[in-house]
């Protein structure tokens, strides 16, 4: 499933920059992240406990950044899992600044795939939940990047 | 008030099922509610993905967990030489997997605990790892060159399993070489799942003081499981005991073995207690082999007066990561190519070949395990795209190219000997009793008002009674069946049959075999099944074979007591046996008729005044081996109206005329036409299993694997005709799975007839809402 988006922040690429790849920053922004754990630059761990309908569970994820070319492109793979489920989510993030610098446009596509229950049952209401989340996490986001 | 003597309740009798009161009065005893001293439960840790590598298991989280006792993963069973079991197919099939997942839902571990509850608790903590590979949804692709391999196991460059033709192509080909019309549809039989209201499940306790294994299972064919179990775990035969207690809905799907009947054996034998497994229903829904998944390219050779001269059908067979069907070992097919149906063609010529997909192993019965749903689908749904291409009325055109009754018995163009049918006659009895003329007058009139209204005629041809055993076997067993029948000395009997009923009436239809057949009251009767250290071997209940077999094997089984009780009437009656009758139910002196003996004085004198010199006792054994099929037929006349608006079809009327030969028990033939039929409407209106790009499984549970209930079932109107086949013994022919095999055509042919007129030539099935709504509007939007 291909899910995309572009938002306008009223910050600089840079202080988007800095907030979205900050794991502890950007998880504060996604709802029922449970914990957090950097293993490397690269790598973190997220706990998030999620719902999709009747299917529900406490996901462990794995991320990457694939790429990340300050302040303008990030890439991140993510899988999740929970028992008889699983997820696959390949998300780019692009950065580009607005009114000469003083806001920034955040472009982002991501391409999930969703495996067992969780695609079973609740592949349908897979749209719905997306765009929920991104609009909670994008409203979280602009609030939390202006006040930094 | 003298009490009256109960009746003998023979053929064509109703006597109520002697079964029902058990299952009304909630006293049923099905697999789940087998409890024993000490039971474990066990459940399973399924894949999430459809394809993938299994790179850890982490069982320890599990163990931990308190109350759980075992867990079990494809390493254990593969230090046991377990990890793969055979197929009925002669297949082979993970039971827990070492390397990789081959589909969605897969058993990849189990979990044996204290409580169900606590199974679960520990299902959710065991930890996998997988590495996911592409999967494999589409059949046509998976056969293109750089497919992924499903089972790179079985050393071949390619998902093809198997290749199967049937009928003279060469000669086919000239027929279509000089035929004036040919007409070509491709036709999608998807998906579906039988979806028993009680789903698979099994209780192995293993006694090891004893050395004896007896399993409680849902099974359709518990000799032949015994069989395979004792293969494949080296444990001795006598040593295994399967018992099959009361089923709620077999249809097919109870027949194969499937992976946790193993894992529930294993963990018995490493835990030393009976375990308990009943899967959930969506793991039913699941994992459980599916039925169908036909890809069907067929064409119709005619000249311009309406004679169907050949046929021709291509078919991709779809069989998920295994072909776990249930078919007769030299039929992959089963019995598709009875595909030419009741029409008289010159040449016919099928083709299947079938391929692995990263999806549930199959492909099993859904009340038809023989692929002949598959095959009348195809004749009938194509009769009707000529009948279109030529401008004739479907039922001429049928009553134009029928096997002529007198041209029985018909040697097919694919090779079947037909043994008995009057086609005409049915068709005739069908259109009569639906007033074809006026439906057809009602049609124009509401056409000419954009209303739609259909009308669709099936004229099937069955197959079923598998089967003799020069060409039927499974896994090598030949598909015979048996009969064994003791007299008490009071002239009660009992029965016990090698077939197994899954709620078919088997406890009262073959009592009243031995009631017709011996002249003993069908209440004096009890019959037994299910339980391999009582009951003879046989090969078990599906394909509407158990009256051709067993029930062929129980009459002939009460003609050999009855022969022997000859000379015992003669005895007592001092006379030649070469001068009894039997007639009324018992033997008389010809032409004295007073002097007579009922069975049950003779069953008296069996054990208390029998000739010197015989052997006292009454009773008899037989294995039937038949030496045909048999080929029931009906005619089905469906009438819908569909709503333009929303698309919903809804069948007004539905007229089903069955021959199933000499009938048994009319009200329990008349039960099964009518849960037969609503299981034809089903797939074809509602019911299908989709994957996802991905492989997953779209319809996992009942919010979307629609199951018809009471509210859309329309009510059904049945009747019969009666052409007995010569060569069973009572000539009956079986009827169990005619309606699901009959009705789909029926119902598609309906629909399409109300949307001919706006270009629509052919919808494949389920008919759902949305696509007869589609089809309307770019109907519409074609011709505006």
């Amino acid at each position: 499933m291909q899910f995309s988006g572009t938002h306008r922040i009223e910050a600089t690429p840079q202080e988007v920059w800095s907030f979205v790849t900050d794991p502890k920053g950007v998880s504060s922004c996604v709802p029922d992240v449970q914990s957090i754990e950097t293993i490397s630059p690269e790598q973190f761990k997220a706990v998030v406990k999620a719902g999709l309908g009747p299917v529900r569970g406490k996901f462990n994820f794995d991320i990457h950044w694939k790429e990340l070319t300050e302040p303008s492109l990030a890439r991140m793979s993510a899988q999740g899992k929970t028992p008889g489920s699983a997820v696959t989510m390949d998300t780019v993030m692009t950065l580009t600044p607005l009114d000469g610098g003083a806001a920034t446009e955040l472009s982002w596509t991501a391409d999930v795939v969703v495996h067992g229950m969780i695609a079973s049952v609740g592949a349908r209401l897979m749209n719905g939940f997306v765009e929920k989340q991104t609009e909670q996490f994008f409203g979280c986001l602009s609030g939390k990047v202006k006040a930094v | 008030m003298a009490i009256e003597s109960p009746k003998i309740m023979g053929y064509g009798t109703s006597p109520k099922r002697k079964e029902d009161p058990r299952f009304l009065h909630g006293k049923g005893t099905y697999v789940d509610d087998i409890k024993l001293p000490g039971m474990l439960h066990m459940d399973i840790v399924r894949s999430p993905y459809a394809h993938a590598k299994i790179t850890n298991i982490n069982i320890e989280p599990a163990l931990e967990t308190p109350g759980v006792l075992a867990v079990i993963t494809g390493k254990d069973l593969d230090a046991a030489g377990l990890a793969w079991m055979p197929t009925l197919m002669s297949d082979t099939q993970m039971v827990l997997p070492v390397e990789k997942v081959v589909y969605q839902s897969q058993e990849v571990a189990a979990v044996i605990a204290t409580d169900r509850y606590t199974a679960a608790d520990g299902v959710m903590a065991v930890e996998v790892d997988y590495e996911p590979l592409p999967a494999v949804v589409d059949p046509f692709k998976a056969l293109e060159k750089d497919s992924p391999l499903v089972r790179p196991d079985k050393g071949k460059d390619t998902n093809h399993i198997w290749h199967w033709e049937a009928g003279d192509k060469d000669a086919t080909d000239k027929v279509f070489a000089d035929a004036d019309i040919v007409v070509e549809e491709d036709l999608y039989i998807p998906r579906i799942h039988v979806a028993s209201i009680e789903t698979c499940g099994c209780v192995a306790s293993y006694d090891a003081v004893n050395g004896k294994l007896t399993i409680w299972m849902t099974t359709q064919a518990p000799h032949a499981i015994r069989t395979v179990f004792s293969l494949v775990s080296g444990i001795p035969e006598h040593k295994i005991r399967v018992i099959s207690p009361d089923i709620g809905g077999g249809f097919g799907g109870k027949v194969p073995v499937y992976p946790g009947y193993v894992i529930a054996v294993v963990a018995s034998l490493k835990t030393g207690r009976p375990v308990k497994w009943i899967e959930d229903r969506s793991e039913n829904l699941q994992a459980d082999s599916f039925a169908r998944d036909y890809h069907i390219t067929a064409q119709l050779a005619a000249d311009k007066d309406g004679r169907i001269r050949g046929m021709k059908v291509k078919t991709l067979a779809d069989h998920g990561a295994a072909d776990a069907a249930a078919n007769p070992s030299k039929f992959p097919a089963g019995l598709f190519s009875i595909c030419t149906g009741s029409y008289d063609l010159e040449a016919a010529h099928v083709e299947v070949d079938a391929v692995y997909t990263t999806k549930p192993p199959g492909g099993v019965a859904y009340r038809c395990s023989f692929r002949v749903t598959e095959a009348v689908h195809t004749i009938e749904r194509m009769v009707d795209r000529l009948a279109v291409e030529l401008d004739r009325d479907p039922a001429d055109l049928r009553y134009q190219n029928f096997i002529p009754k007198e041209n029985f018995p018909y040697k097919s163009p694919t090779g079947w000997e037909y043994d008995s049918g009057d086609y005409k006659q049915a068709l005739d009895v069908a259109l009569e009793r639906i007033g074809y003329e006026d439906l057809r007058k009602e049609q124009a009139e509401k056409r000419a008002r954009g209303e739609l209204m259909g009308i669709g005629i099936s004229t099937f041809t069955e197959i079923v009674g598998a089967g003799p055993s020069n060409t039927f076997d499974i896994l090598g067993i030949k598909m015979f069946d048996s009969a064994e029948i003791r007299i008490h000395p009071t002239g009660s009997a009992i029965v016990r049959i090698g077939v197994q009923t899954q709620g078919q009436g088997h406890e009262t239809t073959f009592a009243q075999i031995v009631a017709e057949e011996l002249g003993l009251p069908v209440d004096n009767i009890t019959v037994e099944h299910g339980d391999t250290d009582t009951a003879p071997y046989g090969l078990g209940t599906y394909a509407s074979r158990s009256t051709p077999t067993a029930g062929a094997a129980t009459a002939v089984a009460a003609r050999k007591i009855r022969e022997k009780a000859k000379h015992i009437a003669a005895h007592l009656l001092e006379c030649n046996p070469d001068d009894l009758e039997w007639k009324d139910y018992k033997f008389s002196v010809k032409g004295v008729p007073d002097r007579s003996k009922t069975m049950q004085e003779i069953a008296f004198a069996a054990y208390t005044n029998h000739p010197q010199g015989m052997e006292a006792g009454l009773e008899a054994v037989n294995y039937y081996d038949p030496p045909n099929l048999t080929f029931p037929f009906g005619a089905y006349v469906c009438v819908v109206d569909i709503d333009p608006g929303t698309g919903v079809v809804k069948i007004r009327r539905f007229v089903a005329i069955d021959d199933c030969g000499t009938v048994i028990n009319p009200m329990i033939v008349e039960g099964q036409i009518h849960g037969g039929l609503t299981m034809g409407m089903a797939p074809s209106l509602f019911e299908e299993i989709p994957y996802d790009e991905n492989g997953n499984n779209m319809a996992g549970t009942f919010m979307d694997y629609l199951l018809p209930t009471s509210l859309e079932t329309p009510n059904w109107e049945t009747g019969n005709t009666v052409t007995p086949s010569p060569h069973h013994p009572f000539g009956a022919k079986g009827v169990g799975e005619s309606p699901t095999v009959g009705a789909p055509p029926a119902i598609v042919n309906a629909v399409v007839d109300a949307l001919s007129h706006l270009g629509v030539k052919h919808v494949d099935i389920p008919m759902t809402p949305w696509k007869i709504h589609k089809l309307i509007t770019d109907a519409q939007a074609t011709t505006a």
